[in-house]
């Protein structure tokens, strides 16, 4: 048996039989390192709280990192245009409109000048 | 308690500076290079004392550390050993009675092993972790 040879299911990549038998054997794997692991830790202690330098564990809310924190890099390079942007942005409908309204009598202007 | 067979010889070892001058870390580091060399035996440094089975403590422990001392203790698996590096650990060294002082370490944790000197030398070092062992053993036929 060639072990090097391409595994040929004859259902193309999605074979359920084979998808099953990487499944059960990855939990025998996974079981089986799992039971090698250290038993005796003592649970709701120190033991079963991450090692932050000895400092206490904080609150999960604490530490958890925004959506808008992956931008920062983003939003600090456009720094000049944001805050422009941004204060503009009132969330009220009759505010977009007007500027729908101006923008596109300005570009009439453009337009119609330009022409 | 349960002493696992790879346990036998093979220590791996947490440092914990509770507020050293560093002199005893340089020792630790001296201790760890090829001259001496003994990971050779299986001892070595981790970097968590989940992965500990001896707590290697320097420093008299001030204030702002106890707590942390504690915390880092309880979080290395039973069974542990704790080896006192240096003569702060033991009793302040130079400086014994300080308003900044919680420890020295034994009035915080158990301590199973003092090796003295200010620093030590890593002969001592390693003395230490071979007194260390011989304690692990006596526990080991104790069971």
């Amino acid at each position: 048996m060639d072990l090097t040879a391409p595994v040929l299911t004859g259902y193309g990549i999605w074979a359920p039989v084979a998808w099953l038998a990487a499944f059960v054997a990855a939990t025998i794997v996974v079981y089986i390192l799992w039971k090698t692991g250290e038993s005796s830790y003592k649970k709701g202690t120190e033991q079963g709280r991450p090692y932050l330098s000895g400092n206490a564990e904080p609150e999960k809310g604490a530490v958890h990192i925004r959506a808008s924190n992956l931008y920062w890099g983003f939003l600090q390079a456009l720094k000049g245009y944001y805050d422009a942007i941004v204060p503009m942005h009132t969330g009220v409908l009759t505010d977009y409109m007007v500027w729908f309204v101006a923008v596109t009598a300005v570009l009439l202007v453009i337009i119609g000048v330009l022409s | 308690m349960k002493l696992t067979k790879s346990f036998n010889r093979s220590l791996w070892v947490f440092h914990l500076n509770t507020g050293s001058c560093n002199g005893c870390e340089i020792e630790i580091v001296a201790t760890i290079t090829p001259r001496y060399d003994p990971e050779r035996f299986g001892m070595k440094l981790v970097g968590s004392p989940k992965h500990a089975d001896v707590l290697l403590v320097t420093g008299p422990v001030t204030k702002k550390m106890a707590q942390k001392v504690r915390r880092v203790y309880e979080q290395v698996p039973d069974p542990k050993l704790v080896m006192c590096i240096g003569t702060c650990g033991q009793s302040g060294g130079v400086f014994y009675d300080s308003y900044n002082l919680d420890g020295p370490i034994d009035q915080i944790l158990p301590v199973d092993v003092y090796v003295p000197g200010c620093p030590p030398r890593p002969e001592a070092i390693i003395f230490g972790v071979v007194k260390a062992l011989e304690k692990l053993e006596r526990l080991e036929a104790a069971q």
